[in-house]
C-alpha cells in the first residue's frame, strides 16, 4: 500500500523511536482514523521542538472569542505555544511571519464579517502580496437560518489559499449549537499541528450538523399600537403576538422574514411583463412568480455580488452600488420574462431580521411581545423606510405571523436574588420590559435599576404607566431617565450614569449585574465608554486597570449587552 | 370658632406644609411622571399653579401607555391689572417658551399661562421674577388677586384708588419664604422666623377674594367678591369706601347649601388706615370663624350667613378697635369697559380693546399677540387687564397715540374691534374644556360661535344694538359670573346648559335659573322666545334683565 520510499522512511523513523514514542504514534494513529474522537494523548515531553500557533477570533456578540479562549487555553495543556488574539487587534504585517494561524470568526449582518474583523477582512482581500509560509484552519460561526450561512467564514478560507497560504485542517461551519463541532474540530487542529505533515487539504468543507433545535411558531397578532404620542418624531410600535405552545426565555429574541411590499412586486411585475402565476424555481424550491417576489426573494437594497451577476446577465456595464431591484429594473431594463427568470434565480432569500422579546414567558403566558421602532432613512431626499420593520408597523390585529425564536447565549436575566442595572434607551428597553415583568411574577429579591432614555418626556416614554407601577409597588428600586431633547443641552442615558457614578459603582461592587441593549452606534460605544470611566474614577484605577476590570465582568457575564 | 372636629383633608396638608414647602422638592425630582405629589396639589396653588392634565388626550394616552399629559397653569399676582410694556414683552416671550403660547387675561384682571410642564415651572417663575412678577398666592386659601376699577378715565383720582389694589394685596401676602427657596432657588431660611400673624399655620378655610369699585360704573362686579371696597368720592377727593361683605357665586348642583350671593354693605371707613385695618380683620373673622371641614361651605358668605351679618359686624368693629361709619349713598349707572380711545383727566389716552374670552393669541389672520407685542415693544403703552378679560392700552401721551394706532391699524386690529356685535363686546366665558379639570361642558371654545348664533336672532328682532349682557361656563362654579349677567348659561353636562336670565345691568341683582339642561336648539329657542317678548314689551330704556323680572319671566 505505502510505497518504497515511505516504507523506507517509515522503518527509518520507527527504527529512531522509543517505546514511550512508539505507544505515542499508536496512539496518535488511532485518534487520527477515528476522526479526532479521542484526545491525543501528547505531552511536553514527547514532542523534540514545541509548536507555535497563533489563534485569532473576529466576534461581535462574544461567542468566537469564548472559543478561541477556549482553545488556547487546551493548545498551552498539551504544551503548544498558543498566542490568542482578537483580529481587530492583530497586527497585519505579521501575517507573512505566522507559521499556524486558526481563525474563529462569525457572519453578522447580511453575510458580513463582523465589525472588530472588518479590517483584516478588506486587508486579506486585497491580494497583490502571498503568504507561502501560513498554515492555516479556519472556524466558521454562523446560525443556519441566515440564507449566508457562514459566508464571512468561508470567504476567509478560501482567500487565505489565494493568497497561497497551506490550508492545514478544513473549514468547519458551525450553527447555533457549536460546541461540540468545535471542540472536535480542534481536538484535530491540535493532532495535526503536533504532526507537522507535508500533505496540503484541498478545499475541503465540514458542514455543519444542522440543529434541530429551532423551530418555527405562527402566532396572531392581537395587539400592534404605536407608543408615541403624536408630535413625536418616532413610531415605535408595541407589538403583542398569541402562540401558545412559544417556548422562550427572557433575553431572548425573536426572528421574522418579513414580506416585500405588494406594491413594489406589482410594480416589478408590470415592468418586466412576467405572468404571476408562472411556477419558477427558488432556492431548489418551486414556487409561483408572485410568492417568490413577496414573500422569499431579497429585492431591496441589492447586495454588490448579485449587482454584479444582474450586470452579467444583461450583459451591460453597471456601477457597483447597493440599490433596489426595482429601481435597477428601471434603470438597466431585463431584455424580457425570460431574463427575469434568470435574474430571480440570482437573488438571495430575505434574511430574517431579530426582535429582541419584550415579554417574559411567565408573565406574559403564551404571548410575546416586541418593540419595533419604525426605520427611516433617506435616499436623495426620499423618505423610506426599512422592510421589517414596516411590514411589522402595518401588521393589523388577528393576522397570522411566522416567526423563529432566537437564543442568546450572553443576555439572560441572572438568578432572582442579583441586583440588576439595566441601560436600555430607545428600543433597548424591549428585554428590560421582559425582566422586570418576570421578576415581578416570580416574586424576585434583586434590586432592579433602569436606565432609560428617549427625545421627549411627553411623547416618548415608552411603557412609561406600566413603569409607574412597578416603580410604586417597588418592584423597579429605581429609574433614571434622560430625555436629550427637552432642554437646550442634550442629556443622554450615558450623562444619568455620571450624575450617578458613585451608587452605580456600588452596586457593581456589590454584585449587581450590568445589562446594556439597544443600538450600537452611538448610543452602545458611549455607554461602554462611561461605564469604563465610571469604574476608573470611582475605583480609582487606571485605564488599564478598569478597561480589564470591565473585560473580566463581560467573560464572568456580569455585563452582558444586546446590541444591534 | 370654627368646628375643629372633623378638618377637612385640605386643613391637615396646610397644618403639615411647614410653611407651603411640603414635598414639592421632592415632587420635582420625580422625573417617572409630570405630575407632583398627592399632598402637593393643594400646596402649588398657593403658589399660583394648578396641576392638570390635556383631557381631550386622555383615552389616546392611555392606549398608548402613556401617563396622562399632565402640565401646569401657573396663573400670576397683578393687583389692579396693571404691567408694564416691558413686562408683556416678557409674558408674550416666557408663554411662547414655556407654555402653550396663548395668554389668558382672567375675569379678576391677571393673566395665566397654560399647559406648562414640570421642568419647565422654575424657569417660567424665575423668568417672570426677573420682570418683577410673581404668582404668590394667585390661588389658595388665601386673599387671591385683589380687583379694582381698572379705566383711569373712571375717575380723576383713579391712580390713588388704584393704589389700594396693591396695597392690599402686599398687607395680604403669607410671609412664607417657600416660593423664593423652591422656585427661585433662593437659599433656605429658618421656618421659625415666619411666623404668620394672618394665616398662621393653617390660613384661611377657603379662598378669599377683593374687589375696589369706581362708582358708578361697576365693571369689576365689586358685589361678587368676598370683600367688596367702593370708593365714595366727592368733587375729585377720595372720602372713603363703603364696605361690602359675603359675596361669592359658587354654587353646586344639587346641594341646595351652597348658593351665589352678592356682598351686604356693612359700613362706611374714612381713612386709608382704618380701611386697611377693617380689611385686615374681615379676614381674620373668616380665618377663625370659618368653617374648616366642608370646603363648600367654606367661603366667607357662608360664614356671613351662619353668624348674621350683625353679630359678624360686631365681631369685626371688636377686632378693629373702631366703629364702621353707615354706608354712603352710592350708585352705579354702568358695568362695561369703555371701548376704543378714551381720554382721560390727565390728557392721557387709554385704547380697550374688547379680547374674546381674555384669550391673546395669533389666530385665523388675527394677529392679536402679535400686534400686542408691537405696541409693547414701542414702550409707549401700559398694559392694563379689566374685569372683563379684556385690555387696556393705556397711559399714552398725546404725541405717542399716533404711532400706537399706526401699530394696531398695521395688524388689522382698530378695523377687527369695530365690527363686534354688541352682544359680543358684552360676553365673557370662563376656561373650561379642555384644561379646567371641573368643567362639565364648553365654554370659552363654545360661546364665540354660539353668539354668532344669538346675533342672528337679536338682528331678527332689531335688538342688535342692545349691551345684553351674557356669560357662559362650564360648571357651576362661576369663573365668568354668570349669575350675575342678563343671560347666564351653565354648563350641566356636555353641550347642556341651564339658563339663568334677570340680572340686572349694573350687577346689583344676580340672575335667576329659568330652564335646566337646554342644548344649543333649545337655548336658541328660548332665546327667540324671549327677545320678541322683549322687542314687544319692554319700556323705552328698560333693559333686558329687568324687563324679563318685571314681566315675572323670573
Ligand atoms: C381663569 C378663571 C376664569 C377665566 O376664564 O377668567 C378661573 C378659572 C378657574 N377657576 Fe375660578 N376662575 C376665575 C374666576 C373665578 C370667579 C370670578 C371672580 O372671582 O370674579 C369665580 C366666582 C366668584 C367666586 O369666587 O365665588 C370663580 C369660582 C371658582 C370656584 C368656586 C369657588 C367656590 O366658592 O366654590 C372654583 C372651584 C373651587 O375653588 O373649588 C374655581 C376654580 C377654578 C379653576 C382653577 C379650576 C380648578 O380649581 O382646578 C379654573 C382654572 C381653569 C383653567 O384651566 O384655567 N373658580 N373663579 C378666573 C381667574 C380669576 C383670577 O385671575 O384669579
Ligand atoms: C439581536 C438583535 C435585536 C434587535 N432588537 C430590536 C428591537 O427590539 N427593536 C427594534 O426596533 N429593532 C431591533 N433590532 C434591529 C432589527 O433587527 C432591524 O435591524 C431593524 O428593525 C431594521 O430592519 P428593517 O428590515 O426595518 O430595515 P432594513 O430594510 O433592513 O434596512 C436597514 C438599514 O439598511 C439601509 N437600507 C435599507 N434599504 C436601503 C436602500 N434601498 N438604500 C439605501 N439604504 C438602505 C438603511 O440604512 C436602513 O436603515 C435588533 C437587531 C438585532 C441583531
Ligand atoms: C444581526 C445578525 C446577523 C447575522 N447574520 C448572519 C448571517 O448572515 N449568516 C450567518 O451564518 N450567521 C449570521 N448571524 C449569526 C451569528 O453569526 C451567530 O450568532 C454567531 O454565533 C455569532 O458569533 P459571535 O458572537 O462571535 O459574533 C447573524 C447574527 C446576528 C445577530
Ligand atoms: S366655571 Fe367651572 S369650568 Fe369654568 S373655569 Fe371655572 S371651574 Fe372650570
Amino acid at each position: 500500500m505505502l510505497n518504497e520510499i515511505k516504507i523506507q522512511q517509515w522503518n527509518a523513523l520507527i527504527a529512531t523511536l522509543s517505546k514511550d514514542e512508539l505507544t505515542w504514534v499508536h496512539g496518535y494513529i488511532a485518534g487520527k482514523l477515528s476522526i479526532g474522537t479521542i484526545e491525543p494523548t501528547v505531552t511536553a515531553s514527547a514532542i523534540n521542538t514545541t509548536q507555535k500557533v497563533t489563534i485569532t477570533y473576529g466576534t461581535e456578540t462574544g461567542n468566537s472569542k469564548k472559543l478561541a479562549a477556549d482553545f488556547a487555553a487546551k493548545a498551552k495543556k498539551v504544551g503548544i505555544n498558543a498566542k490568542l488574539i482578537s483580529l481587530d487587534q492583530y497586527r497585519l504585517t505579521d501575517l507573512a511571519k505566522e507559521d499556524y494561524f486558526v481563525t474563529v470568526i462569525s457572519t453578522q449582518g447580511d453575510g458580513e464579517p463582523p465589525i472588530a474583523a472588518k479590517k483584516f477582512y478588506d486587508h486579506i482581500h486585497q491580494n497583490g502580496f502571498t503568504i507561502p509560509k501560513l498554515k492555516y484552519g479556519v472556524l466558521a460561526l454562523g446560525d443556519t437560518s441566515y440564507p449566508l450561512f457562514c459566508k464571512t467564514g468561508e470567504e476567509v478560507d478560501a482567500q487565505f489559499e489565494k493568497l497561497g497560504a497551506t490550508r492545514f485542517a478544513p473549514l468547519q461551519k458551525c450553527d447555533l449549537e457549536y460546541e461540540t463541532e468545535a471542540n472536535e474540530w480542534f481536538n484535530k487542529v491540535l493532532q495535526l499541528i503536533n504532526t507537522p505533515t507535508v500533505e496540503t487539504l484541498v478545499a475541503t468543507v465540514l458542514p455543519a450538523k444542522k440543529i434541530t433545535t429551532k423551530k418555527t411558531y405562527t402566532g396572531t397578532i392581537a395587539t400592534n399600537i404605536n407608543l408615541n404620542a403624536s408630535g413625536s418624531n418616532k413610531q415605535t410600535h408595541h407589538i403583542e403576538i398569541i402562540a401558545d405552545d412559544v417556548d422562550y426565555e427572557c433575553g431572548n429574541s425573536l426572528g421574522i422574514v418579513p414580506e416585500n411590499d405588494l406594491e413594489t412586486v406589482t410594480e416589478i411585475l408590470t415592468i418586466v411583463g412576467i405572468n404571476r402565476s408562472k411556477i419558477i424555481a427558488f432556492k431548489k424550491e418551486s414556487d409561483t412568480v408572485i410568492n417568490v417576489l413577496t414573500k422569499k426573494a431579497n429585492i431591496a437594497y441589492l447586495q454588490e455580488n448579485t449587482i454584479k451577476k444582474y450586470a452579467a446577465i444583461i450583459q451591460q456595464e453597471i456601477p457597483i452600488v447597493r440599490i433596489d431591484l426595482l429601481d435597477l429594473l428601471k434603470i438597466y431594463p431585463v431584455k424580457d420574462a425570460e431574463q427575469f427568470i434568470e435574474v430571480l434565480s440570482i437573488l438571495n432569500a430575505i434574511p430574517p431580521r431579530l426582535y429582541t422579546i419584550a415579554s417574559s414567558p411567565i408573565a406574559h403566558n403564551g404571548e410575546v411581545h416586541l418593540t419595533v421602532a419604525k426605520d427611516v432613512f433617506e435616499i436623495d431626499g426620499l423618505r423610506k423606510f426599512g422592510l421589517c420593520s414596516r411590514f411589522l408597523s402595518l401588521q393589523k390585529t388577528n393576522t397570522q405571523l411566522n416567526f423563529f425564536i432566537q437564543p442568546n447565549k450572553r443576555f439572560k436575566l441572572v438568578e432572582p436574588t442579583k441586583d440588576i442595572i439595566m441601560i436600555g434607551p430607545g428600543t433597548g428597553v424591549a428585554p428590560f420590559r421582559a425582566f422586570v415583568a418576570e421578576r415581578d411574577a416570580t416574586g424576585a429579591s434583586g434590586r432592579n435599576w433602569l436606565f432609560f432614555g428617549d427625545q421627549h418626556f411627553t411623547t416618548d416614554f415608552s411603557y412609561q404607566t406600566e413603569w409607574q407601577n412597578w416603580f410604586s409597588t417597588g418592584v423597579l428600586t429605581k429609574i433614571s431617565l434622560a430625555f436629550s431633547r427637552d432642554q437646550e443641552e442634550k442629556i443622554y442615558v450615558q450623562h444619568r450614569m455620571l450624575e450617578q457614578a458613585k451608587e452605580l459603582y456600588e452596586w457593581i461592587e456589590n454584585g449587581a449585574i450590568v445589562y446594556l441593549a439597544g443600538t450600537k452606534n452611538p448610543m452602545g460605544k458611549d455607554v461602554e465608554h462611561t461605564l469604563v470611566q465610571i469604574i476608573k474614577e470611582q475605583g480609582n484605577k487606571t485605564e488599564d486597570e478598569a478597561a480589564q476590570y470591565f473585560e473580566k465582568m463581560k467573560d464572568e457575564l456580569r455585563y452582558m449587552e444586546d446590541l444591534y | 370658632m370654627s368646628e375643629k372636629q372633623n378638618l377637612s383633608a385640605v386643613e391637615y396638608i396646610k397644618l403639615k406644609s411647614h410653611g407651603l414647602r411640603g414635598t414639592l422638592l421632592e415632587s420635582l425630582q420625580d422625573a417617572i411622571t409630570g405630575a407632583v405629589r398627592e399632598d402637593d396639589h393643594a400646596l402649588m396653588k398657593f403658589h399660583g399653579m394648578y396641576e392638570q392634565d390635556n383631557r381631550d388626550l386622555r383615552a389616546e394616552r392611555a392606549e398608548k401607555k402613556l401617563d396622562k399629559l399632565y402640565s401646569f397653569m401657573v396663573r400670576m399676582r397683578i393687583p389692579g391689572g396693571l404691567v408694564t410694556p416691558q413686562q408683556w414683552v416678557a409674558a408674550n416671550h416666557i408663554a411662547g417658551k414655556y407654555s402653550t403660547g396663548v395668554i389668558k387675561i382672567t375675569t379678576r384682571q391677571t393673566i395665566q399661562l397654560h399647559g406648562i410642564l414640570k421642568n419647565n415651572i422654575k424657569p417660567t417663575l424665575q423668568s417672570f421674577s426677573k420682570t418683577a412678577l410673581d404668582a404668590i398666592a394667585a390661588c389658595g386659601d388665601v386673599n387671591r388677586n385683589v380687583a379694582c376699577a381698572s379705566h383711569p378715565h373712571q375717575s380723576a383720582i383713579h391712580a390713588q384708588i388704584h393704589a389700594y389694589a396693591d396695597k392690599i394685596s402686599q398687607l395680604l401676602l403669607p410671609k412664607t419664604r417657600a416660593y423664593y427657596e423652591i422656585w427661585l432657588d433662593e437659599e433656605k431660611i429658618e421656618e421659625l422666623n415666619e411666623v404668620d400673624p394672618l394665616y398662621k399655620d393653617s390660613y384661611l378655610p377657603r379662598k378669599f377674594k377683593v374687589g375696589i369699585a369706581i362708582p358708578p360704573n361697576n365693571e369689576v362686579d365689586v358685589l361678587t367678591n368676598d370683600l367688596g371696597l367702593i370708593a365714595i368720592i366727592e368733587n375729585d377727593e377720595l372720602k372713603g369706601f363703603n364696605i361690602a361683605i359675603g359675596g361669592g357665586l359658587s354654587a353646586t348642583h344639587g346641594n341646595a347649601n351652597t348658593y351665589p350671593r352678592l356682598a351686604t354693605v356693612i359700613g362706611f371707613t374714612d381713612t386709608e388706615e382704618k380701611t386697611l385695618k377693617a380689611v385686615y380683620e374681615v379676614l381674620t373673622v373668616q380665618r377663625d370663624f370659618g368653617n374648616r371641614s366642608d370646603r363648600k361651605l367654606a367661603r366667607l358668605k357662608y360664614t356671613v350667613d351662619k353668624m348674621g351679618v350683625e353679630v359678624f359686624k360686631k365681631e369685626l368693629e371688636t377686632r378693629c378697635g373702631f366703629t364702621l361709619e353707615a354706608p354712603k349713598k352710592v350708585l352705579f349707572t354702568a358695568r362695561k369697559d369703555e371701548y376704543g380711545w378714551v381720554k382721560d383727566y390727565q390728557n392721557k389716552w387709554h385704547y380697550t380693546l374688547f379680547i374674546e374670552n381674555g384669550r391673546v393669541t395669533d389666530e385665523n389672520d388675527y394677529n392679536l399677540k402679535s400686534a400686542l407685542l408691537a405696541v409693547a415693544q414701542s414702550g409707549k403703552a401700559n398694559y392694563r387687564f379689566t374685569s372683563n378679560q379684556n385690555l387696556i392700552l393705556s397711559d399714552i401721551v398725546e404725541t405717542d397715540k399716533a404711532t400706537v394706532e399706526s401699530i394696531l391699524t398695521e395688524f388689522d386690529i382698530i378695523n377687527k374691534q369695530s365690527n363686534l356685535s354688541s352682544l359680543r363686546v358684552n360676553s365673557m366665558a370662563c376656561v373650561a374644556l379642555p384644561t379646567c379639570p371641573l368643567a362639565l361642558a364648553e365654554a370659552q371654545r363654545y360661546l364665540p360661535a354660539l353668539i354668532d348664533k344669538i346675533d342672528i336672532i337679536l338682528a331678527k328682532h332689531e335688538l342688535q344694538n342692545e349691551d345684553i349682557i351674557i356669560r357662559m361656563t362650564g360648571c357651576p362654579n362661576g369663573c365668568a359670573r354668570p349669575y350675575a349677567a342678563e343671560i347666564g348659561l351653565v354648563g350641566t353636562s356636555s353641550g347642556q346648559y341651564n339658563l339663568h336670565i334677570g340680572g340686572d345691568r349694573i350687577g346689583t341683582r344676580l340672575n335667576t335659573k329659568y330652564k335646566e339642561h337646554l342644548n344649543e336648539a333649545s337655548i336658541l329657542g328660548e332665546l327667540n322666545t324671549l327677545f320678541s317678548l322683549y322687542k314687544k314689551g319692554k319700556k323705552a330704556t328698560e333693559t333686558f334683565g329687568d324687563f324679563t323680572v318685571r314681566t315675572q319671566l323670573v
